[in-house]
């Protein structure tokens, strides 16, 4: 790790030359909604949005996707055609929630497809405004140290970068005169302040200590019937969560051949065919138990297995859900055994 | 691979006929759809039809009259696979919307009056599989051009087709849009089978259910949520039931007595 330190002047030149390396994307806002869209300049960025609509996973792990077209003599992957990309403008809980997908698609089992994209795949991180919905400080996920390739912290003249990789570090040589080591006392004194101001900002009330022992207690409690009778089902908040991975597979044939492609997209355990078996056994039939899987696995069954919560506080539950269930509303409810209005 | 060309037969019932439209406005993949099947019947495209065995019979529109109920029944007996396409089909459509509320003679009376009725004996406009036993359900206002070619070539393969089972905001989401329930809008599409790439409401459109229910619908949750929101009840149910039919003929009658308890 290093860090260094920027005019804030000096961003558009600098990622006018990482633009050798890949295709430029950045959120951009249009008719009130951010997301990620390939940008020729930082110009065309919005980097005061709080949160895109969709996490930066649909880059890693697109929605829905091709793996490979097979005939009856075998398959070919369809790997090799991943453009490289540059994301800049990823907020700290962006970064976790691609450690976490890492951990998933790169350890046990790796998956080629999500190691591809995560390889062409730079991952340049910004600082933040947090709003009234981001409730990162409770997840210990307001601050990065790891998974960038660089990360720019804005301290309003200048910007502190760390240099988070080699491919990193090759994107500051490609402009190392824009760059300084010279950091001094004024650097470190901001910096605090800096801090001490992203801390002050959070407004949500939100306390997620002892989750797993409140989990565990709460398990039969009547408050996830409560809150599967208010469940939509829409599955909204599968498709916008940072750490939601599930995916379904599908075969496509071409018309009167035996030739076709194998799909994979974006599924959610809030839907009732997710949990169907062969046979047409389905073990969480009620949308209460699917709503309780779902909360359980984020804040309960992820800390027993990774350590952390597999929730990195975006907020994009509470933005989303039509019906507000989401991690602040549920943890809340179970606690205090009562589903808010 | 040589496999023998399914035998194909298209019949259109109580409906506006877009779900046949569909399949001909296919194409790009029309000469393909008729070179790896045997087309057997379909009025609407072609003269020289055969009343005979059928692989596959792909069955457009809702069940209103004796003389279609006597058709129905006949291709059931001559077809291994019967599917329903669209959404008349599939749930009754529009003309179901009334389902199950016991005063279809009534509404008869109101629009034909005493009138000598010479075709066949109307009855009250049902789904298919009010009927006969229906395998599979492609539904849509009108079908999806590739839902349906994906599925018959699939069958043409000897495979079983797989249909999105899931609720029009999972492709909406994809799509990046904000949901137009929190915008206070009626929008369908929680309860609404997606499939369709959520064509309404990309374009802010909201989503008014035209393909029928979807897999597990929460109709008791949406209508809290709507009122809440502002729309009255009566609108509620009215827009619910609009391509609902069948599908959501139980859940609403259950909502209205929850609610009549309150």
């Amino acid at each position: 790790m290093m860090i260094l330190k920027m005019k804030k002047e000096d961003l558009p030149a600098f990622l006018e030359s990482a633009k050798e390396w890949g295709e430029l994307w950045g959120p951009t806002t249009k008719d009130g909604k951010t997301s990620y869209a390939k940008v020729d300049s930082l110009s065309q960025m919005d980097l005061k949005a709080t949160r895109t609509v969709i996490p930066p996973k649909k880059f890693l792990y697109p929605p829905r996707f091709t793996m490979f077209d097979f005939d009856e003599e075998g398959f070919v992957e369809r790997t090799g055609d991943v453009p490289k990309r540059i994301l800049f403008g990823l907020h700290p809980c962006d970064v976790h929630g691609i450690l976490i997908m890492d951990k998933l698609f790169l350890e046990t089992y790796k998956d080629p497809y999500y190691a591809e994209r995560r390889e062409k795949t730079l991952l340049l991180g910004h600082s933040c405004i947090p709003d009234d919905k981001c409730m990162c400080f409770a997840t210990n996920t307001d601050f990065v140290a790891e998974g960038f390739d660089l990360f720019f912290t804005d301290l309003k003249m200048f910007y502190l970068v760390w240099v988070g990789s080699s491919k990193g570090h090759d994107l500051v040589r490609m402009r190392a005169d824009l760059f300084s080591r010279n950091l001094d006392k004024n650097d470190i004194l901001n910096y605090t302040e800096y801090r001490k101001w992203k801390t002050a900002q959070f407004k949500a009330k939100i306390d997620l200590t002892g989750m797993p022992d409140i989990f565990e207690l709460g398990y039969n409690s009547p408050i996830w019937d409560e809150l599967g009778e208010k469940c939509l089902s829409c599955g909204q908040c599968s498709m916008v969560c940072p750490t939601c991975n599930c995916y379904n597979v599908v075969d496509e044939v071409d018309l009167g051949t035996a030739e076709g492609t194998r799909d994979r997209f974006w599924d959610s355990c809030m839907f009732r065919e997710y949990s169907v078996v062969a046979g047409g056994h389905n073990f969480r039939d009620k949308r209460a138990d699917r709503l309780r899987l779902w909360y359980t696995h984020k804040l309960q069954a992820f800390i027993g297995e990774f350590g952390k919560p597999a929730c990195v506080g975006c907020g994009r539950c509470v933005a989303t859900c039509p019906v507000d269930i989401n991690v602040a509303t549920v943890s809340t409810a179970l606690k205090e055994q009562e589903v808010g209005k | 691979m040589t496999r023998p060309s399914p035998k194909i037969g298209v019949y259109g019932f109580t409906g506006c006929a877009g779900d046949q439209l569909m399949i001909l406005n296919c194409e790009d993949q029309l000469v393909d759809l008729f070179g790896a099947t045997e087309i057997r019947s379909f009025v609407m495209a072609k003269s020289d039809n055969h009343e005979a065995e059928l692989d596959v019979a792909l069955v457009e529109g809702s069940i209103s009259t004796e003389a279609q109920l006597k058709h129905l029944k006949d291709i059931r007996e001559r077809s291994k696979v019967l599917i329903a396409i669209g959404t008349c089909a599939c749930w009754g459509g529009p003309q179901a919307m009334k389902l199950g509320d016991g005063k279809f003679e009534e509404r008869y009376k109101k629009v034909y009056g005493n009138a000598k009725i010479t075709v066949s004996k109307a009855i009250e406009g049902q789904p298919l599989d009010a009927f006969v036993k229906v395998d599979m359900k492609i539904p849509g206002c009108p079908i999806d051009k590739q839902e349906f070619l994906k599925s018959v070539s699939k069958l043409v393969a000897g495979k079983h087709p797989y249909l999105l089972k899931s609720p029009v905001c999972l492709e909406c989401k994809w799509k990046e849009n904000k949901c137009l329930l929190l915008d206070g809008k009626f929008c369908a599409g929680p309860l609404t089978k997606g499939g369709c790439g959520a064509v309404c409401p990309s374009h802010n459109l909201p989503c008014v259910g035209c393909w029928g229910p979807t897999d597990d619908l929460n109709v008791s949750a949406e209508y809290d949520l709507l009122k809440e929101k502002g729309f009255v009840p009566e609108e509620i149910i009215t827009k619910i039931r609009k391509f609902g039919g069948s599908g959501v003929m139980e859940l609403v009658k259950n909502l209205e007595k929850k609610e009549a308890k309150k």
